[in-house]
């Protein structure tokens, strides 16, 4: 398009040069002038460009992903003479932004900017940077963005379209779908080396070798596996976790507290009863914990053969942990539950 | 992002996927207002749970305690039943007898067909009025046991000149079936700890909120009996443990079959049972009784679940039961290497058992391989990709609070149940400890399966309880019953006519325990007995308020309340299905989205395109691809689909957070995932990345089908004067297309609050109206042909022949 625009113009003006009459000789002189000036204009962007994709590179050599503020983001991204292809990230990773997906996402976006950091396609046109929300605040200004983490894309020429946005929401930030979205803009295919990930294998290896090593040190006595209290322990445990709702901590991944931003009140418990903070789930293990250990006691001051008062303590200890917690567990429930009507 | 919330819906119905699902639905909105079936049953249920412990306090003290016992067990668990059924009649005594939710309408079309046509009639049904250019064979892909229980139900009650509908066999089968549960829970604690736990478990579940929601008056759906052959199953799983007779393995594989043909649930019990086999090998508790058990029911129970036509092949192939089948395996080898051990010498019998063991090893390791491989990956990758699993609102992990508010006070207690089950281990102990930590696992995973950790959560707690009570209750020196240890001392104890002790059993503790039980004193006693039946006073009072407030609405009915406290019924829903009925043709089609399927097939009677039986995806995605296209080109679809009228759901004139705007984003990626290349999910979002229906939305929806149908005329109504007009109550939003205009539907039917709306496709019209201006063409010639031809002269002419002319330039600037 441009390459047609070009002589069209050209041609233009060589017919308003030739209709020129002559007595404004100087205009002519003064248009030559700007001509002469025009192309040093050329030169030196193109001299501007060289030293940016200069700059780019010897910054991607030191850093994958290389940080922006205000200033960097407009003479790098926003100022016209580009010739790359530029991904940016926005994001707020200060730690009392409070943004866990952020921080996902950050972990993401350097396994793909090192996948490509170290990839044999290297070349310098695609870089990939980020601008974090504390230190170019102007830049989610300018952009009208009120939401992060967010992925951009500016292609060398033009402004960036609708499709230069990364879907984030509807496609999620895994490496591989940036990946397809960046081969989808810029042409450049990425692929997505991940480091492997020893430390679950390494975990089960170190549980294993642990529970083998207490095995073997214990061989000649191997009754604790006949231990009813571990067993029951365990089992405890595993019904405690699942009644306080770890698995929907697992699977939705909710924050471990809400620190309201404007009086800096930290809420444990998640005001909505379709939801739950990770604080909450462990508050709740522990009331539940409470209350089971209260029915036990009480059971066992009934069974234990022992001197009475003691007895009698751990009766009123036990029928006090069962009172307490439970009415303490209804009111949290009472708070999350509106509209419930018992205390 | 639009987070998925399940607001308290038990059914299978979409989820609202729209920011606004957190708004109330009105449907839930009662808040506290007991009718008069609240305060009885309330009552009812308060006054079964106090005397629940009183056998183990009055048995001492009668002269003849073995008959006072048994009628006052039986006087309790009379009342447990009844306190069960009635407390579930909230919806009946509220609105009237009437089908709830979706599947159950599913399930009461099936049985008016067995009951209207005979039972091979239903096992042969082609169901031409489901998934239209398709059709469904019913008969082969249902679980039949529920339609069959009402049905038989039904027969005995017409044969004995009891004249019945079937409508009301099918909404009052769940209650009554909850008194069988609550019978046979007892009976399965009874066979774990005692007597008095059993009572007390019959009592909770009889009211438990968690088994409640998917059983009340209406409800008709197969966990509603299925609970009660789950709870039989394991009581004669058991027994058939316990004893080892092959009489009572029998009756666990008939139940077995009646649990198989009720619910797709049976596998819980198929890996459950071989899995209380593989840990009792472990302990080493191996036993003749247990080889009896395992290898009559796994043989029998095999061959009977497969005479189901559903589930077919499925027990042979599947990777669900293959762990049912190693364990057998497993079995059958320690049980040979048993026998070997007495035959062979100590040398030889090392040798095989390491080789056996090796052998044991692998088949155990090869088949967890296949296992992983074959059957959960399968589990994980369809709940992370496929849309349709992730819409439905039930498959969500569960909240504390769920827990809490289904089971309340039960869920902090079951654990001390837990941990004395396991302290005092026995065989069947084994067995309910496994089964309360998988079930506790599935709940946590799944919301729906709550209903099956109910059952042990009930039995587990009033263990807990009833051990409580065992010690405070009672007088002091009258404690003859000490807790009992063994299973053998508990069977003889019920049998009347086994009177001697056995040959070396002395009873212990007695004298024990009476010595060291003197203390504590009767003022911290009497103050423990009161605050545990506060406790569970508090549990009852809870179960009620749940039970009217959140799992009592049918959902096909709608009720609001005024600010005095009168009620309006929104029947919205039922008025437009007899609509349906009364004034469409009988083999009209209907398209909808699928929640509606089973209601418009079983109260309207009409043809549908898909249903909540989901089986085939695609067929779902183009009917979401329909709704979100635009006019045009959900026209070309439905034309091919043969559709003769689209129902929508409009929750926007009252304010019901349920309805198809809200469902829509699921709508557009069910079919984004058959047909990304025309529908993405973006184009319905602004740029800011919000799912808006003003002004601000993205044109993509504001001239979708859905869009257009839901709010059509709707920016003419003024509902309030402090609103403008097309003012969307549920998204609390002035509409952004206000001219909506059809080209090829009309309006046909819209419901008094305009829940339901209804529109009519136009058939093409016979001639093709153009909607350009038709071609001009010269029809008249500019000049006659004359011929030239005469008879001097006869040369040749040609016709059109193209004359030069020159000197003139046609320019259309001239003109």
């Amino acid at each position: 398009m441009g390459a047609r625009g070009a002589p069209s113009r050209r041609r233009q003006a060589g017919r308003r040069l030739r209709y020129l009459p002559t007595g404004s000789f100087p205009f002519l002189l003064l248009l030559l002038l700007l001509c002469i000036q025009l192309g040093g204009g050329q030169k030196k962007k193109e001299n501007l460009l060289a030293e940016k994709v200069e700059q780019l590179m010897e910054w991607s050599s030191r850093r994958s992903i290389f940080r922006m503020n205000g200033d960097k983001f407009r003479k790098f991204i926003k100022a016209p003479p580009r010739n790359y292809s530029m991904i940016v990230m926005f994001t707020a990773l200060q730690p009392q932004r409070q943004c866990s997906v952020c921080r996902q996402a950050n972990e993401e976006y350097q396994i793909l900017a090192n996948s490509w950091r170290y990839s044999s396609a290297f070349c310098n046109k695609l870089f990939f940077s980020m601008v974090d929300y504390d230190e170019g605040t102007d830049v989610f200004q300018q952009l009208n963005m009120n939401s992060a983490p967010t992925f951009m894309h500016f292609p060398p020429k033009g402004r960036p379209k609708r499709a230069d946005t990364f879907d984030l929401q509807r496609i999620g930030f895994a490496a591989e779908q940036l990946a397809k979205w960046i081969a989808d803009r810029t042409d450049v295919h990425i692929r997505v080396f991940r480091p492997p990930n020893y430390s679950g294998t390494i975990a089960l290896a170190l549980l294993v070798s642990l529970v083998g090593g207490l095995l073997y040190l214990r061989r000649n006595n191997l009754e604790f596996i006949y231990n009813k209290t571990g067993w029951a322990m365990v089992s405890l445990c595993i019904v405690f976790a699942m009644t306080s709702g770890q698995m929907w901590n697992h699977i939705r991944g909710p924050p471990y507290a809400h620190k309201n931003p404007h009086n800096g009140q930290v809420s444990y418990i998640h005001g909505s009863s379709q939801a739950q903070f990770v604080a909450e789930s462990h508050i709740i293990l522990v009331l539940n914990a409470a209350i089971t250990m209260g029915m036990v006691l009480l059971n066992e001051a009934a069974t234990s053969k022992g001197d009475v008062g003691k007895r009698r303590i751990i009766c009123l200890v036990g029928l006090g942990l069962v009172v307490f917690f439970f009415s303490f567990l209804l009111s949290i429930f009472r708070s999350k539950y509106h509209g419930y009507p018992y205390r | 992002m639009a987070e998925p919330s399940a607001p308290e819906s038990k059914h299978k119905s979409s989820l609202n996927s729209s920011p606004w699902s957190g708004l109330m639905a009105l449907g839930n909105s009662r808040h506290g207002h007991h009718g008069p079936g609240a305060q009885c049953a309330h009552k009812a249920a308060g006054g079964a749970a106090p005397p629940k412990p009183a056998p183990a306090g009055l048995s001492g003290g009668l002269s003849q305690p073995a008959g006072w016992q048994s009628l006052l067990s039986f006087t309790i668990l009379f009342l447990a039943w009844l306190a069960g059924f009635s407390s579930r009649l909230f919806a009946v005594i509220r609105f009237e007898s009437i089908i709830h939710e979706f599947d159950p309408w599913f399930n009461y079309r099936s049985t008016h067909h067995l009951a209207s046509h005979g039972f091979y009639e239903f096992l042969n049904w082609f169901d031409e009025r489901a998934w239209y250019p398709l059709g469904r064979i019913v008969g082969g892909t249902v679980y039949p046991g529920l339609m069959i229980t009402a049905g038989l139900i039904h027969w005995i009650l017409n044969t004995l000149n009891i004249t019945v509908h079937i409508r009301d066999v099918c909404v009052f089968l769940a209650p009554t079936f909850s008194g069988l549960t609550s019978i046979s829970t007892f009976l399965l604690t009874r066979e774990l700890w005692n007597q008095g736990a059993g009572l007390l478990a019959a009592c909770f579940i009889a009211i438990v909120p968690g088994y409640i929601s998917r059983s009340v008056a209406g409800s008709f759906d197969n966990e509603g009996i299925a609970i009660f052959a789950l709870q039989f199953t394991y009581y004669l799983w058991v027994k058939s443990v316990k004893t080892g007779s092959v009489f009572w393995t029998m009756c666990c594989c008939l139940s077995y079959f009646y649990m198989v043909s009720a619910w797709g649930g049976y596998v819980f019990i198929i890996n459950l049972i071989p899995l209380h086999v593989f840990v009792l090998l472990l302990m080493q508790r191996y036993s003749k009784r247990v080889y009896i058990a395992y290898s009559t029911f796994y043989i029998v129970g095999l061959i009977l679940s497969m005479q189901i036509p559903f589930v077919g092949f499925q027990p042979i192939r599947t990777s669900e039961h293959m762990a049912a089948a190693g364990v057998f395996a497993l079995l059958q080898a320690y049980a040979f290497l048993q026998y070997l051990r007495d035959r062979l010498t100590k040398q030889e019998f090392q040798t095989l058992f390491f080789l056996g063991v090796s052998l044991a090893a692998g088949a155990v390791f090869l088949s967890v391989i296949y296992l992983t491989y074959t059957g959960r990956c399968y589990h994980l990758y369809a709940k992370i990709h496929i849309p349709i699993i992730a819409s439905v609102s039930e498959h969500q992990p569960t909240t504390w609070v769920s827990f809490f508010f289904d089971l309340h006070i039960l869920v902090c207690t079951f654990p001390a149940g837990l941990w004395f089950c396991i302290k005092n281990i026995n065989d069947e102990r084994v067995f309910v400890a496994l089964y309360a930590i998988s079930a506790v696992y599935f709940a946590g995973v799944m919301v729906r399966l709550m209903l099956t950790l109910t059952p042990v959560v009930c039995m587990l707690s009033a263990i807990a309880f009833s051990n409580v009570f065992e010690h405070y209750l009672g007088d002091d020196m009258k404690r003859e019953n000490p807790p009992v240890e063994d299973s053998s001392d508990e069977d003889d104890k019920r049998n009347p006519g086994n009177l001697y002790d056995k040959a070396g059993k002395v009873r212990k503790h007695v004298t024990e325990q009476e010595k060291t039980e003197e203390g504590l004193g009767p003022n911290i006693k009497s103050i423990v007995t009161m605050l545990m039946l506060m406790l569970l006073m508090m549990f009852a009072v809870h179960c009620t308020w749940v039970t009217s407030n959140a799992y009592s609405s049918p959902s096909v009915v709608l009720a609001s309340y005024n600010h005095d406290g009168t009620r309006n019924i929104l029947d919205d829903f039922r008025e437009a299905y007899f609509w349906l009925r009364q004034n469409t043709d009988e083999h009209a089609r209907v398209m909808s989205w699928w929640d509606y399927g089973y209601q418009i097939a079983g109260m309207a009677n009409r043809t549908t395109l898909v249903d909540n039986n989901t089986w085939n995806n695609s067929h779902i995605a183009l009917v979401g691809k329909a709704m979100s296209s635009n006019e045009t080109a959900a026209y070309k679809i439905m034309r091919t689909l043969d559709v003769d009228y689209v129902l929508v759901i409009f929750g926007g004139v009252i304010g019901y957070s349920g309805d198809d705007i809200n469902k829509f984003l699921w709508m557009v990626r069910i079919a984004e995932g058959e047909h990304p290349k025309d529908i993405r999910e973006s184009d319905y979002f602004t740029p800011q990345g919000e799912f808006r229906v003003d002004k601000a939305g993205s044109p993509t929806l504001l001239n979708c089908l859905m869009y257009k149908m839901s709010y059509y005329r709707f920016g003419e109504m003024q509902l309030d004067f402090r609103t403008p007009p097309g003012f969307d109550r549920t998204r609390n939003a002035e509409i952004g297309n206000k001219d909506i205009k059809f080209k090829h539907l009309e309006e046909a039917f819209t419901s008094e609050h305009w829940l339901v709306r209804i529109y009519k496709v136009k058939a093409p019209d016979n001639r093709e109206t153009l909607d350009h201006k038709p071609r001009v063409t010269n029809i008249f010639p500019k000049q006659k042909y004359l011929s030239k031809k005469t008879t001097k002269r006869k040369r040749g002419y040609i016709k059109n022949k193209l004359v030069f002319k020159k000197g003139k330039k046609i320019s259309k600037k001239t003109v």
